[in-house]
C-alpha cells in the first residue's frame, strides 16, 4: 500500500533521515519505534508532505506522492494525528472534527462518520460544544484520532499517540488503534512506548538516528535481545 | 467632509452626541481597514505594511470609475446622479481591484518569504509599500481636493433625528427678527428705487442709516436663528455617510458570518492556529491564505471607496499611509489577529479622534491613536481583546 | 599590554581617518561635503539600531524618533544661544557643538529609557508599533510647539562637523564591537536568542534590554545633534516613518546582528539614490516594463533557490521558462503602458525614480537574500587573515 524507498531528509545541512525504506501492506498495523530524536516525527512529517525529501521516493497505492502537497496527500487517503496532538484549541470539539473532514464534500457521509466517531469516543460527545482547549490530555488524543478518521483515511499515521498520557489511558488508546484496524484502516504508528506498540503491531521497524536498524514482526522484535536492551528496559 | 469644528466651538456639550456619531462613522472605516491587517496577521503573523497602499489603489479605482462615468471636475452639464448605480459600481470595482492586488502582493512578495525570518518578510512588506507609494506617484494623478465629486452620490441632504425639541419662544423671536429683517430690506430696496442708484453709492446720511439698519437686522436674524437652533438638540447624519456606516456594518457582519459559520472560515481559523496542523487536515493552506488576502484587501478597497466618496478625502499616492497606520494601530489596540478586536479598536480610535477635535485639540488629532495605544498596551500588553482565549483568525 | 596598544592604536587611527574624511569634505563642493556627513550619520544610525534590533533582538522600528530628539535638543539649544547673543548666525563654534551633542545624548538616552521600559512587557510586533507611535507623537508635539519651530522648522547656525560625524560613527562601531566581545555583550546576544533561558542563566534581562535601548538611542541622538549643525535647519520632515524604515532596512539588509553588514548596507543604500540624481530622464513605459520584468525574474530565481536548498538542480527547464516569461512579460508591460493615454510617451526625471528604485532593490534583496548580506557574521581584516590561513 505504502512504499518508501531510500528517502533522505535534511534540516539545512543536518541529515535527519538517512536512506530509509519501508513498506506498509493493506490492513496491517506497522509500528516504528525509536528513542527521542531518532527521526520518527521527521519521517511522519515527510510522509504527510510537510517536509521534502532530498532524494528517494514515496509511493502510495501505486502513485508517486513524493512531491505532493500535504492537502493532496490527505485527499489520496493518508491522514495523520500529529505529535503533540495539535488540536485546534481555538475551536469547539465539533468544529475540530469537521476540520478533519475538510477534503470531503458528502454532507451525509460526514454526518454518519461524525456519529461513528462520537460512538467510539462517547466522552467527545459530552463535550461536543466545548472549546477543545478545555479537554484533558486523553480526551485531546481521542479528538486528534477522531479528527484524523473524519477524512476516511485508507492509511492512518499516528505520531506518538501515547505521549504524556496516564497508563490506563495509554491502554485505552492502543485498544482504539486495534479497533480502527479491525474496521479496515491500515495504521502506521510511531512510538516511544515500544512495549505497547510492538504488542499490537503486525510488523515493526526500529529507527535509530535517522536509519532503520531492525525490522520484523511485532512479536519478533518484542522478544529480540537488542530491542529488549535498548527500548524495553532490559 | 465632516468638519467637527464647524459644528461646535469649544466644549459644547450639546454637540457631544453628534460628535460621538461622527466618530463612529470615521471609526467604521478604520475598522474596515483594520480587519485586513488583523486577518493577514492572523494567518501569516505578518504586518502587511502594503495594506495602506491597497487602500490607496482602492480609492483611485473608485476615482477612475467615477471619471469614466463622466463625473470629473469641469465636465459639462454635471448633475447629481439619480440612482446609486455608480456608487455600487465604484464599490464593486474597488473591491475587486484591491482583492486582485492583494493576491498579487501575497503571491509574489510574501509567499516566497514564508519560510524566512519574520523581520525579512516585514522589510519586504515595507518595500512593497514604498514601491507602491513612490511608483504610484509616477503614474497616478494628484486630483484637486474632494477628488471624487459629490454629485456621484444621489442622496443629498441630512437625516435629522431630533433629540430635544427647540424652544418655542426663541422660535417666535426668530420669526419676529425675520419680519424685521424683511421690513428693513424693503425700506432699503425702496430707497434704491427712489434714488435710482445702487446702494453702495448712496452716500447721504439717510442712505447710510437705512443700509446699516438692514445689515444689523440681518445680523439679528442670524443670531436669533442660531439661538433657536442651539436651543434644541438633533443628530444630523448626511445620507451618504449614513449609507456608508450601514454598508460598513453589513460588511463586518458578512465577514463574521463567513469566518465563524462557513467551511472556509473554519479553515481560516485552523490555518491561523497552526499552519502545519491545518495542512495535515487536508486544508490547502495556500488557497486559504489567498482567500484571506482577497477578503482583507477587498475590505480595504470598500473602506477606501467610501472614504473617498463620502468623506471627500483628497487622493495622492501617499493617502494610504495615515489611514493604513491608524487602521494598523486599531488592529493592535484590539489585539492583533482578533476580528472583534479590530472593529472595537477602529471604532475607539474614530471616536477618540473626533473627541480630541471637539475638545479643541484638532492639531493633536493624529497623535491620539498612538497615545491610546501606548496607554492600553502598558496595561494590557496583548491589546484589548488579545488574550489567548478569544477567537482568532 | 598588547591589548591596550591595539585599543589606543585603533582610537588614534579612527581619529586620523575622521580628520582625513573631514579634509576631503572640506576640499569638495558643499553638496558632496553634506553627503559625506550624512553617510556617516546613517552609519551611526544603522549600527546603533542594530544594537537594539539585531544584537538584543528587540523589534524597534521607530529609530528616527531618537534621532529627532537629539536633533531638536541641539537645535533648541542653538536657538537659545542665538537669542542670548552667545553665538551668531555665522556659525556655531565647535565647543558649543560638542556641548550640544553631549546634552542631546542625555535627552535621547532618557527617551530611549522611557521607550525601553514598556519594551519589557511588550513583545515583537507590539513593541514595534509602540516605537513607531512614539515617533509620531513626538512629531506632532513638535509641530505644535512654536519654541521648536512648529511645522516650519528651526534654524541653527551651521558648523563644519564632518570629522565629528565620522568620529561618532567609529565610536559607535567600536562600542558595539567591544560590547560583543565582553561578557556583557554575550548577555546581549543571549537575550536575542532566548530571553527566558538567559534569564534563568542569571542574565539580568531587564537591564540588558533597557541598556540596549538607552545606548542605541543615545548614539542616534548624538547623530541627530550633528545633523542639526551640518544642515543649519531642520524640520519634522527629516524624521518621518520613512526615515525609520530606511534605517531598519539598512540593518536587515546588512544582516541583522552584523555590524559590518549594517555599515556596508548603510553606505550602499545611502549612495545608491545619489547616483540617480544626475541620470537622464527615462521613458515611463520602459521603467514600468523593467520593474515588471525584474519582479518576474526575481520570483523565478527565488523558486529556483528554494529547489537548490532541497539539493535539487538550480537550472531546470522550469527556471529557463521563468526567465523567458520575465523577459516577455517586461516587454509586454512596456508596450501596454504606451496604449494607456495617461501613461504613453511620458518621461520621468531620474530624481523621482530614486525612491522607486530604492524600494524595488529592497524587495529584490529580501527575496533573494533574506538573511541579509552578511547574516549574523562579521567581516573584517581579522576574518580575511583567518581565511587566508585556513
Amino acid at each position: 500500500m505504502l512504499q518508501v524507498k531510500d528517502i533522505n531528509v535534511y534540516y539545512g545541512a543536518i541529515q535527519a533521515i538517512n536512506n530509509v525504506s519501508l513498506e506498509v501492506e493493506k490492513g496491517e498495523i506497522v509500528a516504528i519505534i525509536g528513542s527521542n530524536g531518532a527521526g520518527k516525527s521527521t519521517l511522519m512529517r515527510t510522509l504527510s508532505g510537510l517536509l521534502r525529501t532530498r532524494s528517494g521516493a514515496i509511493r502510495f497505492l501505486d502513485e508517486d506522492i513524493t512531491d505532493l502537497e500535504p492537502d493532496a496527500i490527505v485527499r489520496r487517503g493518508i491522514s495523520q494525528s500529529p505529535e503533540g496532538r495539535k488540536i485546534f484549541t481555538n475551536m469547539s470539539v465539533h468544529e475540530n472534527l469537521l476540520i478533519g473532514a475538510t477534503t470531503r464534500t458528502d454532507a451525509q457521509g460526514i454526518k454518519e462518520d461524525m456519529e461513528h466517531v462520537l460512538e467510539r469516543f462517547p466522552r467527545l460527545r459530552e463535550r461536543l460544544k466545548q472549546n477543545a482547549g478545555t479537554l484533558s490530555g486523553g480526551e485531546q488524543q481521542m479528538l486528534a484520532i477522531g479528527r484524523a478518521l473524519m477524512s476516511q483515511p485508507k492509511l492512518l499515521l499516528l505520531d506518538e499517540p501515547s505521549m504524556g498520557l496516564a497508563p490506563n489511558l495509554v491502554a485505552e488508546i492502543f485498544d482504539i488503534i486495534t479497533d480502527v484496524k479491525a474496521e479496515g484502516v491500515t495504521v502506521l504508528v510511531v512510538e516511544q512506548n515500544a512495549h505497547k506498540a510492538l504488542g499490537i503491531a503486525d510488523r515493526a521497524y526500529v529507527l535509530e538516528t535517522g536509519s532503520l536498524v531492525l525490522q520484523g514482526t511485532g512479536q519478533e522484535l518484542l522478544h529480540s535481545d537488542k530491542v529488549r536492551e535498548a527500548y524495553l528496559g532490559g | 467632509m465632516i468638519d467637527p469644528l464647524s459644528l461646535t466651538a469649544g466644549l459644547d456639550a450639546t454637540a457631544l452626541p453628534q460628535q460621538l456619531l461622527n466618530g463612529l462613522m470615521f471609526g467604521a472605516i478604520y475598522a474596515l481597514v483594520a480587519l485586513g491587517y488583523t486577518m493577514v496577521y492572523g494567518v501569516l503573523k505578518l504586518i502587511n505594511f502594503a495594506h495602506g497602499e491597497v487602500f490607496m489603489i482602492g480609492a483611485y479605482t473608485a476615482l477612475f470609475v467615477s471619471w469614466q462615468m463622466g463625473y470629473f471636475q469641469g465636465a459639462s452639464g454635471l448633475t447629481r446622479a439619480t440612482n446609486p448605480g455608480i456608487l455600487i459600481l465604484m464599490l464593486i470595482t474597488a473591491m475587486v481591484v484591491c482583492g486582485f492586488l492583494g493576491v498579487l502582493i501575497e503571491r509574489f512578495a510574501y509567499r516566497p518569504m514564508r519560510k524566512q525570518p519574520r523581520i525579512a518578510s516585514l522589510i519586504t512588506a515595507i518595500g512593497v509599500s514604498m514601491l507602491l507609494q513612490y511608483g504610484g506617484a509616477l503614474v497616478l494623478p494628484v486630483s484637486p481636493p474632494r477628488s471624487i465629486l459629490e454629485q456621484v452620490n444621489p442622496y443629498d441632504g441630512n437625516l435629522s433625528i431630533p433629540l430635544k425639541p427647540r424652544d418655542g419662544e426663541l422660535n417666535a423671536a426668530f420669526a419676529k427678527a425675520k419680519e424685521a429683517e424683511a421690513a428693513a430690506k424693503a425700506t432699503l430696496e425702496q430707497r434704491i428705487k427712489q434714488e435710482g442708484v445702487s446702494s453702495e453709492f448712496d452716500l447721504s446720511d439717510e442712505g447710510k442709516q437705512i443700509r446699516s439698519a438692514s445689515q444689523s437686522a440681518a445680523q439679528a436674524t442670524r443670531d436669533a436663528e442660531n439661538k433657536y437652533l442651539a436651543s434644541g438638540m438633533s443628530l444630523n447624519i448626511p445620507y451618504g455617510q449614513g449609507i456608508m456606516f450601514l454598508a460598513t456594518l453589513a460588511l463586518m457582519g458578512l465577514l463574521t458570518y463567513l469566518v465563524m459559520f462557513t467551511k472556509t472560515g473554519r479553515q481560516m481559523r485552523a490555518v491561523a492556529h497552526d499552519f502545519d496542523s491545518a495542512s495535515l487536515m487536508g486544508i490547502n493552506v495556500d488557497k486559504i491564505v489567498t482567500i484571506t488576502f482577497i477578503i482583507g484587501s477587498s475590505l480595504a478597497g470598500a473602506g477606501a471607496m467610501m472614504c473617498a466618496t463620502f468623506l471627500g478625502t483628497q487622493l495622492t499616492s501617499f493617502v494610504g499611509v495615515p489611514w493604513g497606520v491608524k487602521a494598523f494601530v486599531a488592529a493592535v489596540l484590539g489585539g492583533i489577529g482578533n476580528i472583534p478586536g479590530a472593529v472595537l479598536g477602529g471604532l475607539l480610535i474614530g471616536v477618540a479622534e473626533t473627541m480630541v477635535v471637539w475638545a479643541g485639540g484638532s492639531q493633536y488629532k493624529d497623535a491620539i491613536a498612538f497615545v491610546i495605544l501606548i496607554l492600553v498596551l502598558l496595561v494590557k500588553p496583548g491589546g484589548l481583546l488579545g488574550s489567548a482565549k478569544v477567537e482568532k483568525v | 599590554m598588547k591589548f591596550w596598544a591595539i585599543r589606543v592604536g585603533s582610537i588614534l587611527l579612527a581619529v586620523l581617518v575622521s580628520y582625513g574624511i573631514g579634509m576631503v569634505a572640506q576640499g569638495s563642493s558643499g553638496t558632496v561635503s553634506r553627503l559625506i556627513a550624512l553617510a556617516g550619520l546613517y552609519v551611526t544610525l544603522a549600527v546603533s539600531l542594530n544594537l537594539i534590533n539585531g544584537i538584543t533582538g528587540q523589534f524597534s522600528i521607530g529609530h528616527a524618533a531618537f534621532y529627532q530628539v537629539g536633533s531638536y535638543t541641539a537645535a533648541f539649544l542653538a536657538s537659545q544661544l542665538l537669542a542670548r547673543g552667545t553665538i551668531n548666525n555665522l556659525g556655531t563654534p565647535i565647543p558649543w557643538v560638542l556641548a550640544a551633542v553631549g546634552i542631546a545624548i542625555v535627552t535621547s538616552g532618557i527617551a530611549g529609557f522611557l521607550i525601553g521600559l514598556p519594551s519589557l512587557r511588550l513583545r515583537g510586533d507590539y513593541l514595534a508599533i509602540v516605537t513607531l507611535g512614539f515617533g509620531e507623537i513626538l512629531r506632532i508635539i513638535i509641530q505644535n510647539t512654536p519654541q521648536l519651530g512648529g511645522s516650519y522648522g528651526i534654524n541653527s547656525p551651521k558648523a563644519f562637523v564632518v570629522p565629528y560625524v565620522w568620529m561618532l560613527a567609529f565610536l559607535c562601531i567600536g562600542a558595539c564591537r567591544n560590547l560583543l566581545q565582553t561578557a556583557h555583550g554575550l548577555s546581549f546576544l543571549s537575550v536575542r536568542e532566548d530571553e527566558v533561558a538567559s534569564g534563568a542563566m542569571g542574565v539580568n534581562v531587564t537591564r540588558v534590554k533597557v541598556a540596549a535601548f538607552v545606548l542605541g538611542s543615545a548614539f542616534a541622538g548624538a547623530a541627530g545633534a550633528l545633523l542639526t549643525f551640518n544642515e543649519g535647519f531642520i524640520n519634522v520632515n527629516s524624521f518621518t516613518m520613512d526615515v525609520s524604515f530606511i534605517i531598519l532596512t539598512m540593518v536587515v539588509l546588512g544582516g541583522t546582528g552584523s555590524i559590518t553588514g549594517s555599515i556596508i548596507a548603510a553606505l550602499a543604500l545611502f549612495t545608491l539614490p545619489e547616483f540617480l540624481r544626475d541620470a537622464p530622464p527615462m521613458p515611463l513605459n520602459a521603467v514600468l516594463g523593467t520593474l515588471a520584468g525584474v519582479a518576474l525574474l526575481v520570483g523565478t530565481i527565488r523558486l529556483a533557490l528554494d529547489q537548490k536548498k532541497l539539493g535539487r538542480d538550480f537550472l531546470t527547464p522550469k527556471t529557463y521558462m521563468g526567465f523567458g516569461i520575465a523577459a516577455v512579460g517586461g516587454v509586454i508591460v512596456s508596450i501596454l503602458a504606451n496604449f494607456l493615454p495617461a501613461l504613453a510617451n511620458r518621461t520621468i526625471p531620474s530624481a523621482e525614480l530614486r525612491m522607486v528604485i530604492f524600494s524595488a532593490v529592497l524587495v529584490i534583496m529580501m527575496l533573494l537574500r533574506p538573511q541579509g548580506i552578511f547574516g549574523h557574521r562579521e567581516f573584517g581584516l581579522g576574518s580575511i587573515f583567518k581565511r587566508a590561513q585556513a
